[in-house]
């Protein structure tokens, strides 16, 4: 789980997250960098611990900075919270993939695909990562044909060396 | 793990393919400027098309078929004229825009005929921007081509293209594949210099976020905390098919075995005074080495095509095993697939500009800022791309040295 914290400059840091940096004063280059996104100091300092590129996308998108830490907390990055929230998830839908120690993000990539924790689980024990276990599923295959897929070419070989 | 009609969908590029529609809404750079120092003609090839880009005497490009409308001799060897390109075969005349301006022979017999108003090649509109040339393939109205704030930092630039033998897409999906900058650059490299060892640092967390022109990839290493830049600020996996690391890495497709790689490099210059440079050069960059017929593999950017045409002519997708270090690799499949989607759909895909009040020096992120220093004792050895013409190098060292000895702007 993310935990919220002061870092040791100091600073509000949200610390153990999947998704987010780590915050550390903002010196020349992270103003410029913010300026480029058309945000100011007050903004970074107003959206801690995100960075530039994360409040942007964030704001374009009607995220809080709130909400951002919010799912921050769950170990859910901006790009995901985003995701998650145009899919009318709540940061604690997440709760049970942590506990399942898959990656928080991964259940905002299988709730676009359609798949439970149970069948992410499943495609994970066969060795498939869950945003490419996704993509499969958007194109139609089981796990079962997908397993004997992946497997084909290296079965192959492991049988001859038996 | 693809599907092969999923494998093809990102991999085809010829005209009416989904991927060969999304990228077509897009410019593409296809040679430098600077080419047209000592050429007139240019033929070329792109997503499948066989056109001749060309430099009138008015000073125009265009981008036309590569075969005349007439009976299809090769534009290539045509001349050009104030405006437009004339073939060398019967001497008929095109504008950067295809129509036909004048067939000699046709209207010596009927001098009132309007043959010529009925007949055009096949043209695309072409555009000189940051010492390249960028050509647009896709239908009007064309958006505007990306106005990025690098092209403004002071420093020498120099481009270098390498054709390279396999399919966009694997040299593509190498922009956001963090982890192999550990193998294919350091640790190989370590063997290739004959040593044992120290290894790198490994990764030991990765992290991606989105924006308007692509996604940033971000890393942790053994030596590294989430306050390095690598991980606060991160590199940019720039849409449609390039990589920018303060230096811009295109990817267009020759046709669907063949790349372009089209480099845009900026070396950092000492001092403050202004630095003007009139003309970038761009440079041909070999990709195998003639003594042993082997594949270079001294400089960054030629590793990176060992890995790229070792995947094969068109990586077979089928066959692979995607983990951890791939998570990039399919969050930039997935967005592809969107975005062929949202072009069938007949909507603007990610990162087309079409505001000039947007399209003004517009930002990407960068690891050390936009104003970096310039290297102390001279410049540094170009570690990119082997085959640096000896004239590119002294230029580059003439004007590390002027700026050096100017005295700064007041």
């Amino acid at each position: 789980m993310a935990a919220v914290c002061r870092g040791a400059r100091g600073r509000l840091t949200v610390t153990r997250t999947a998704g987010e940096p780590a915050a550390a004063a903002p010196g020349a280059y992270e103003l410029a960098e913010a300026r480029g996104y058309g945000l100011t100091a007050g903004d970074l300092r107003r959206w801690e611990p995100f960075s530039a590129i994360q409040v942007h996308w964030a704001r374009k998108h009607g995220l809080s900075a709130d909400d951002a830490r919010r799912w921050a907390r769950e170990g859910v990055g901006v790009r995901d919270a985003v995701r998650a929230v145009r899919l009318g998830m709540a940061p604690e839908q997440v709760r049970p993939w942590a506990a399942a120690g898959l990656p928080p993000g991964d259940a905002v990539e299988a709730a676009e695909a359609g798949m439970t924790l149970a069948e992410a689980t499943a495609w994970l024990r066969v060795g498939f990562i869950l945003p490419d276990a996704a993509l499969l599923v958007r194109d139609g295959w089981t796990l079962a044909e997908a397993d004997a897929a992946r497997y084909a070419g290296v079965d192959r070989y492991a049988a001859a060396g038996r | 793990m693809l599907s092969s009609q999923r494998n093809k969908l990102l991999c085809e590029t010829g005209p009416g393919t989904p991927m060969g529609e999304l990228l077509r809404r897009y410019w593409q750079p296809i040679a430098g400027v600077s080419e047209f120092d000592r050429l007139d003609t240019k033929p070329v090839r792109v997503m499948g098309e066989d056109l001749v880009l060309y430099r009138d005497r008015e000073g125009s490009y265009g981008l036309v078929d590569r075969h005349c409308p007439h009976r299809r001799a090769d534009m290539a060897y045509g001349f050009t004229e104030g405006r437009g390109l004339r073939c060398n075969y019967h001497g008929w005349l095109f504008d950067h825009s295809g129509a036909c301006l004048h067939q000699p022979y046709e209207e010596t017999r009927h001098p009132e005929g309007t043959f010529r108003d009925k007949v055009r090649i096949k043209a695309y509109p072409v555009t000189a921007k940051a010492g390249l040339l960028w050509a647009y393939l896709g239908p009007q109205p064309a958006p505007l081509i990306p106005d990025w704030d690098r092209y403004y930092s002071r420093g020498y630039k120099q481009i270098a293209i390498s054709e390279i033998p396999c399919n966009w897409f694997q040299c593509q999906e190498n922009s956001i594949d963090p982890v192999h900058f550990e193998w294919l650059h350091s640790n190989w490299s370590l063997v290739l210099r004959g040593a044992d060892g120290p290894r790198a640092p490994a990764h030991t967390r990765l992290g991606f976020d989105e924006f308007d022109y692509g996604f940033v990839y971000r890393r942790v290493r053994e030596d590294t905390t989430e306050d390095d830049e690598l991980w606060r600020t991160g590199r940019v996996c720039l849409w449609p098919n390039c990589l920018y690391t303060g230096h811009f890495e295109w990817r267009v497709p020759v046709d669907d075995t063949t790349t372009l790689s089209v480099g845009w490099f900026i070396d950092e210059l000492p001092g403050g005074a202004p630095f003007d440079q009139e003309r970038i050069p761009c440079w041909q960059a070999p990709v195998r080495d003639e003594k042993t017929g082997r594949w270079i593999d001294t400089h960054v950017m030629n590793q990176d095509y060992i890995a790229w045409v070792g995947q094969g002519a068109i990586a077979d997708r089928t066959l692979e095993h995607l983990g951890e270090s791939d998570r990039g690799v399919i969050m930039l499949r997935k967005r592809m697939f969107e975005e062929m989607e949202a072009v069938a759909a007949g909507r603007d895909p990610l990162g087309t500009i079409r505001d000039p009040a947007v399209n003004e020096r517009v930002h990407l992120p960068i690891v050390g800022g936009l104003n970096q220093p310039a290297a102390k004792d001279g410049p540094r050895p170009f570690v990119f791309l082997a085959g640096q013409p000896d004239e590119v190098r002294s230029e580059l060292e003439q004007a590390w040295q002027q700026c050096a000895a100017a005295p700064a702007a007041g």
